[in-house]
């Protein structure tokens, strides 16, 4: 008898789902990183006013401002996609066609959400 | 030989339910964390907004909920991708190990900053 290996799948095709399971991965490990830098930063309020305000004035500056915006869009998709794959298991999504609108869904609402919240974090960013 | 090739798919039911369980937990504490300081504090965030908020033994316990999730689910997440492609024991042992030094070393300092906080009435 043939002894029967299991033989990983060494060539991929950039479909949506694919394309989803890598910004989910390439988001979650940049929230991971940022994670570990918010608890640094925020553990300056136990040593006092003038420390904590020291170091929030540094983030609060027009450049983290700007890339508040690039926080947000990785928050808001790691999100939304991760709510796609939890409703994997409820509502069909796993059927091709449908995974495939649901994954631009995800893209699009992300968008929008994104593009709303820049807005004032822009404004922050050049003092309008 | 199966287990080298299907990586985090063989993590166990455990990591991943209480992934999906933090996860969603995260998007509702998340979205308040976001809320609170975003909109209903007036920037820039400074010492004494944040004190009058954390005053209070509710904020604190939510607080430290949040941490536990947050810690929790990144944690987890580098857990499986190590899953996906370190395969070499030793390596494996390291690296998972180098995580849970990690994840209680930040987890310990973002509790030690809410328990310790020095509050003027």
């Amino acid at each position: 008898m043939k002894k029967v290996v299991f033989q990983p799948k060494v060539r991929y095709k950039l479909h949506p789902g694919y394309l989803a399971w890598i910004l989910h991965r390439a988001t979650g490990i940049l929230l991971g990183v940022y994670l570990f830098l918010h608890i640094w930063v925020i553990h300056h309020l136990s040593q006092g006013e003038e420390a904590f305000n020291e170091v929030m004035a540094v983030v609060q500056s027009p450049f983290f401002h700007l890339m508040e915006i690039g926080l947000l869009a990785t928050v808001v998709y790691h999100g939304l996609n991760g709510l796609r794959v939890v409703f994997i298991d409820y509502g069909n999504l796993a059927k091709r066609d449908i995974m495939r609108k649901v994954v631009y869904a995800v893209l699009a609402v992300s968008a929008v959400l994104v593009g709303a919240g820049a807005v004032p974090m822009l404004r922050l960013a050049f003092g309008l | 030989m199966l287990g080298k090739y299907f990586g985090s798919g063989r993590s166990g039911a455990f990591d991943w339910f209480f992934q999906r369980v933090s996860g969603i937990a995260l998007l509702i504490t998340l979205f308040l964390h976001f809320w609170v300081l975003h909109y209903a504090t007036e920037g820039p965030v400074t010492y004494q907004k944040v004190m009058a908020r954390m005053v209070s033994p509710a904020w604190k316990a939510l607080d430290i909920a949040f941490l536990i999730f947050a810690v929790y689910h990144a944690m987890n997440g580098f857990k499986m991708i190590i899953d996906d492609y370190v395969h070499t024991p030793g390596v494996r042992a390291v690296l998972v190990g180098a995580l849970w030094v990690v994840a209680i070393g930040f987890f310990g300092l973002g509790v030690l900053t809410i328990v310790t906080l020095k509050v003027q009435a």
